[in-house]
């Protein structure tokens, strides 16, 4: 993966306010922060289970700040703490999500790490490969059905999504119908235990794009700037009705897939080290002092910040009681039916 | 990595490229398309009849399918075909006799008669049954082709046909992608015939070329023109010959039409014009290879009428033969159905 110059004289902020790339290292620090406060949790046995998306910092914040509240919808998969929180998500309501507790937007009946909002446009989804895709698309052709204007569906997926079925027939759905859709594939080189190298016979995701007659753009995914700009290209593409784009950011998984998993069974901690070199975290803070944006100082005070945030959600979440047994059918059926009764 | 070879030769062309292929083979090849185009019109007939349920038209196919079988090893390949492969499964062996007793529905087809019209099979040649499903029998063909690999026999190689409908489907692309990594001996030919049943083509896909998904998913593709009969047997056999030789998959688009409904039970009057149907049938395949043939002095012209009246009397045999054997009988309904003739119903 090539590692951008930090010692740029110039940064194409690709349109973006100072306070624009405050809010984008806020986030990135806060998803780095959340994602490992959910493995500490784990491993002091309080929650059963976190998924791990360091790696997937920049990708995410970039993407967030190019999705437009209260109009967009986003159609995440488990790995999108960053991109939640981004299109506000409250670090509260993950915590909820993973302590399962009964005032989770899922009433602590989905599985951790798998949020909902209505109130943000983000879709229930499921732990399934691709599941979702369809259901993306579905949201994006009713978009178009009802003529909204304005208004498209942002999508994402890892490397080993691609493989599936659904993904394929979205694709091509999505094209047909030149729907407000943007597929945003998160190139984090492994899908658990599978690299890519054993996921497809050619490494460049994009490249699928010319086949089902869609614009496709690759990006760094390490790169928040970059990141942004692809996405938010595409999403106006798709917003103005100029139909669906398939978007790759490369970046790298630097845990292992969840809780539990191992990762050391099935690659090096060379590997691993060698591309912690690219680490977008400390680099997107590298560059914001560099340039002026922030001192040495504001990114300490923030990091603080973030970490006093991430201990009051964690400390309010933990507080609130499980869902109770005897509600164990509430939401499932319409009214308070029950049907064994 | 695209050919897109020319429409048949005009009548005067002094030389046509025949790709090594020997008068005699290319009388075969034409021959077989004659038996194909032959065997579907009485697929037709016999159900207009009322004496067979189902038939399917394969009318306009006929060059895509005797050219690629022309390039089938029989004994080595595995042909795991579509529905509308009748010509293919003839040209790798399969007689009109054995087509007809699955149109019949007779008790000594391959499949004792079980088996939808036209979803032939036979160990003997190698071809897989034939499911309705769309695409479910890529994820098939792949795995023979794992099978191939794996047991490290060279030399083989598995012909999978369909449509550009099943293109769309999610197992497609999983098949492609699989063949793909694991580098597999497995040609996929797609018989591009602008519909499926009554969806065109511009309502399958945003782009019409199938072939450039190859690059998608790193393997070798092409398009080649599906009237064109030495071209498709070129095109399949380059395919086939890599993948025997180890370097992995291939994806070859035919360009073709469908000049008839999609079945006897489909009606394409309610959803394309007598027009565009008659504008395209100056491209049939069938009176097309007779003109290039006798243009070039392959065959003559009274060699080919005989040769019509020849598979013509071939197939009232095997018609009247076929007709005149057993349905399956009602106690055999479960002969085959569970291992050593176990009834379960019975303790």
């Amino acid at each position: 993966m090539a590692k951008t110059d930090t010692k740029t004289a110039s940064l194409d902020r690709h349109g973006l306010s100072d306070d624009q790339l405050r809010e984008i290292l806020r986030n990135m620090l806060l998803q780095r922060q959340l994602d490992n406060r959910g493995f500490q949790l784990n491993r002091q046995g309080k929650v059963p289970f976190a998924l791990g998306s360091e790696g997937h910092e920049a990708l995410q914040a970039g993407a967030a700040m190019a999705f437009h509240r209260g109009r967009d919808v986003l159609a995440p998969y488990y790995r999108d703490l960053g991109l939640a929180v981004g299109i506000g998500l409250s670090p509260y309501e993950i915590m909820l999500s993973i302590f399962a507790r009964a005032e989770d937007h899922n009433g602590g009946r989905q599985f951790p790490n798998h949020y909902s909002s209505k109130r943000a446009g983000l879709m229930s989804f499921s732990s399934i490969l691709a599941a979702h895709i369809p259901h993306a698309v579905g949201a994006a052709y009713a978009l178009k059905y009802r003529g909204e204007s304005d208004r498209a569906v942002l999508c994402t997926c890892g490397d080993g999504t691609t493989s599936e079925g659904e993904w394929h027939e979205s694709m091509n759905f999505a094209a047909i119908h030149k729907l407000p859709f943007v597929m945003l594939v998160e190139n984090n080189q492994w899908a658990i235990s599978t690299p890519l190298s054993k996921q497809m016979a050619q490494p460049e995701i994009w490249k699928r794009a010319a086949g089902y007659g869609m614009p496709g753009r690759r990006f760094n995914g390490f790169d928040p700037l970059e990141t942004y700009d692809a996405v938010n290209e595409a999403m106006d593409r798709a917003r103005s009705g100029g139909g669906p784009s398939l978007i790759e950011g490369t970046c790298y998984r630097y845990l292992a897939h969840s809780t539990d998993d191992n990762d050391m069974t099935y690659r090096t901690r060379e590997e691993v080290r060698e591309e912690r070199k690219n680490d977008p975290v400390p680099r997107f803070e590298a560059i914001l002092i560099e340039h002026g944006v922030m001192s040495a100082q504001d990114v300490e005070a923030m990091r603080k910040d973030v970490l006093r945030e991430t201990n009051e959600a964690t400390d309010a979440a933990e507080a609130m009681p499980y869902p109770q047994a005897a509600d164990l059918y509430t939401h499932v059926y319409e009214g308070a039916w029950q049907p064994w009764q | 990595m695209a050919t897109q070879s020319k429409t048949p030769l005009k009548k005067d062309e002094p030389s046509f490229e025949r790709h090594g292929l020997t008068d005699e083979r290319l009388v075969a090849m034409w021959r077989i398309m004659v038996t194909h185009r032959t065997l579907e019109s009485r697929g037709f007939a016999l159900n207009r009849q009322g004496k067979i349920p189902f038939a399917s038209a394969g009318e306009g196919h006929e060059a895509v399918q005797a050219g690629a079988a022309m390039a089938f090893e029989r004994g080595k390949d595995v042909l795991v075909p579509y529905y509308r492969d009748v010509g293919l499964a003839l040209g790798a062996g399969l007689t009109p006799y054995e087509v007809l007793l699955s149109l019949f529905g007779r008790a000594e087809d391959h499949s004792g008669g079980r088996q939808f019209p036209h979803h032939y099979a036979s160990r003997r040649l190698g071809i897989q049954t034939i499911s309705s499903v769309i695409a479910a029998q890529l994820p098939h063909a792949v795995g023979t082709a794992y099978a191939m690999r794996y047991r490290g026999e060279r030399e083989r190689a598995v012909l999978t046909t369909f449509g550009d409908g099943c293109t769309s489907e999610g197992e497609w692309h999983e098949s492609l992608n699989f063949a793909a990594v694991h580098r597999l001996p497995v040609v996929f030919l797609c018989e591009n015939n602008e519909w499926a049943i009554s969806t065109p083509l511009t309502r399958q896909m945003a782009q019409p070329d199938v072939y450039i998904r190859a690059a998608g998913y790193g393997i070798d593709g092409a398009a080649v023109d599906g009237m064109d009969p030495i071209a498709c047997y070129a095109a399949v056999k380059r395919g086939l010959e890599r993948a025997r030789s180890g370097e992995g998959p291939a994806l070859v688009e035919a360009k073709c039409y469908r000049f008839l409904s999609h079945t006897t039970d489909d009606d394409d009057r309610t959803y394309r014009s007598r027009e565009e149907v008659e504008a395209r049938r100056k491209d049939d395949p069938v009176p097309g290879f007779e003109r290039t043939l006798i243009a070039n002095g392959v065959i003559s012209a009274e060699a080919a009428e005989a040769l019509k009246r020849s598979v013509l009397e071939e197939i009232n045999a095997a018609t009247d033969r076929a007709e005149s054997m057993p349905y399956p009988l009602p106690q055999d309904l479960f002969d085959r159905v569970y291992a050593d003739g176990w009834q379960p119903w019975r303790s």
